[in-house]
């Protein structure tokens, strides 16, 4: 086994076990480290491919996305720091029968497929080469891309902004109930008395 | 690549590493003596009495913190730094790591530098460090572009993302002339990647030492280490992406890159004395209001520059 | 490191990809099972552009769009659980239930 086929298997397995981690860990912050270490070792496993530029990019993507992500979690998750034991998750079974067939039926693709073998070739740039397609034949593709991004980027803006299409963003909103259709979980019962009292007086 | 040639390259970068991050302290040292006109001692030896103070205090255990990432985020700081200083070339021949797309690692090693930093405040689970890991964060995200379009202009002239291509082409005329914003725009960059200076947001001051109030021991020493290797690893690529790395008359390749490092530590050292400590949303709106688009700017000039 | 093994580690990330967008509650866990998922897709795309493809430079060009895919599906992400918890503050699937009944 060569050096290189031993950094593939390293990297597989720290990818798989990273992602599969992600999704039992009690920490939110550490659950979205995990799926960036998942990335960093995909990234690896890139390079090994002699696609120089694309793992590279992979690595600083990934690490701005989940930093990112992780204030997100930090800032809507309760427990974030998985100090109790947490499990959020809804229909279980179904989700595992699903990932499980997913992964079968592609690995029966991947094992039983006839795919030709055409390796890079020697002396092949990969990164000139993916720049001249980038910017000569698929030039269109690439600005989409770009202009796509721009109009997420506004969207973004305009979903997040304060101000809704009809007064505050978070007029009348209400925190969900404890149980389904039950009272909100945060509103303390005096407001609602408080409430009474008001009414009551105008009267 | 034979193996005698790796075995070498990396012997070099560890060396330089460790060679470099006490040269780092003792110049931060012998500095901080003449700005505040104080000298404690003889600057050569108060890295080394410091190290070997904090390798002897106790461990400072806080409740329930974050024990995977406490351990793990200075150990990869410092490999980052490690990897950060691989990629530049000591002279035509010997490059330890000459990645075709090196330009765009060492962007890479910002953000992941900026994820280790955010794990320093997160990982004691205490306020003042949570406090300071999410001002880092911030700072992170705003730098990392100015760094982005910066070293893009750099590697236009040479029309390659190779860092030993990048020296290649300034055997004649330094990108510092060529692109005046560049490099000081990039030691802003530097200041934050190694959060020195008035950008150490994860430890300031109005925090009560944010992060550093709660280290201690070893902890902290592994830290102050990795800081000073990150800084030193900044100043290779800035003496290489700028000030022409290895190219120099006279002297060898190597004994330039050193000089012109050393320069840049220097720089960086005094500027983060003598630069106001400013606000963190005031840092923001200068970083987004003013340095972005200086670095849009530059990297504009240096594509009108590689079109004529 | 032939093609099949690398097509079963990205079906892997795949099937775990799937079972986190199928079984999360909260809007940020179902994301990573997306990014999971396109994780695993970028891999079979680079391993095909490697193994099958002799280079040709589409391979390449179809990661990344894969990645500008990745961060308009963050960004989008991201803004809609802004908006959810503004109406709604929540951020579980379970709140946007409101044509249920």
């Amino acid at each position: 086994m060569s050096a290189v086929d031993i950094t593939f298997y390293i990297n597989a397995a720290i990818a798989i076990y990273a992602g599969w981690r992600v999704f039992v860990t009690d920490s939110m912050v550490r659950a979205s480290f995990f799926l960036l270490i998942s990335f960093l070792a995909v990234g690896v496993i890139m390079l090994l491919l002699a696609a120089v530029y694309l793992g590279v990019a992979l690595f600083f993507m990934m690490a701005v996305e989940m930093m990112v992500m992780a204030l997100f979690m930090v800032m809507f998750m309760m427990n974030p720091a998985g100090l109790n034991p947490m499990k959020m998750v809804h229909q279980e079974k179904v989700a595992i029968a699903a990932g499980v067939v997913a992964f079968a039926a592609l690995s029966a693709v991947a094992v039983f497929g006839e795919f030709p073998s055409r390796t890079i070739p020697e002396g092949w740039q990969p990164v000139v080469s993916l720049g001249h397609e980038l910017l000569g034949d698929s030039m269109l593709v690439f600005e989409s891309a770009g202009v796509t991004l721009l109009a997420t980027m506004i969207a973004v803006v305009m979903l997040t902004s304060h101000r809704g299409r009809y007064g505050d963003a978070n007029h009348g909103s209400r925190p969900p109930g404890l149980e389904p259709g039950g009272d909100p979980a945060d509103k303390p019962e005096e407001t609602e008395e408080g409430g009474h009292h008001h009414h009551h007086h105008h009267h | 690549m034979t193996s005698t040639l790796l075995i070498a390259s990396a012997c070099t970068v560890l060396l330089a590493l460790l060679v470099g991050a006490y040269c780092v302290a003792a110049i931060d040292g012998a500095i901080t003596a003449r700005v505040t006109g104080q000298t404690p001692g003889n600057p050569l030896l108060i890295p080394l009495q410091n190290a070997a103070r904090l390798w002897h205090a106790p461990h400072n255990e806080t409740e329930t913190p974050d024990r995977p990432a406490l351990r793990l985020a200075p150990v990869l700081y410092l490999v980052l730094a490690a990897m950060g200083l691989a990629l530049v070339p000591w002279s035509r021949d010997f490059v330890p790591v000459d990645l075709t797309t090196g330009i765009v690692f060492w962007g890479a090693i910002e953000p992941l530098a900026t994820v280790l930093v955010f794990l320093k405040g997160w990982a004691p689970n205490a306020h003042f460090p949570l406090l300071g890991a999410y001002r880092y964060v911030s700072l992170g995200l705003s730098y990392i572009l100015v760094s982005m379009f910066v070293l893009i202009g750099v590697a236009l002239p040479a029309e390659s993302l190779q860092i030993s291509a990048v020296v290649d082409t300034q055997a004649e005329l330094w990108n510092v002339v060529r692109q005046p914003l560049g490099l000081p725009l990039f030691l802003v960059v530097g200041l934050g990647v190694s959060f020195w200076g008035p950008l150490n947001f994860i430890d300031a001051d109005d925090l009560h030492g944010g992060a550093a109030s709660e280290e201690a021991g070893r902890v902290q020493l592994l830290w102050s280490t990795g800081r000073a290797a990150m800084l030193l690893a900044f100043s290779a690529i800035a003496a290489s992406a700028f000030l022409g790395g290895w190219h120099g008359p006279w002297l060898p390749g190597p004994v330039w890159l050193i000089l012109k490092t050393l320069a840049v530590v220097v720089l960086l050292v005094i500027l983060g004395h003598t630069l106001p400590r400013v606000s963190p949303e005031r840092f923001l709106t200068i970083a987004w209001v003013i340095l972005l688009p200086l670095s849009f700017l530059s990297l504009a000039g240096a594509g009108v520059e590689a079109l004529l | 490191m032939t093609l099949p093994t690398l097509l079963i580690v990205s079906a892997a990330l795949i099937g775990i990809g799937i079972y986190g967008t199928l079984s999360q509650q909260s809007f940020v866990m179902l994301m990573m099972g997306l990014e999971l998922i396109l994780n695993g897709a970028m891999l079979a795309a680079v391993s095909f552009w490697a193994l099958t493809a002799a280079g040709a430079p589409e391979g390449q060009l179809l990661t990344i769009i894969a990645m500008a895919v990745m961060a308009i599906e963050m960004a989008m992400g991201f803004a809609l659980v802004v908006a959810v918890y503004r109406a709604k503050q929540a951020d579980t699937t379970e709140a946007l239930d409101g044509l249920k009944h």
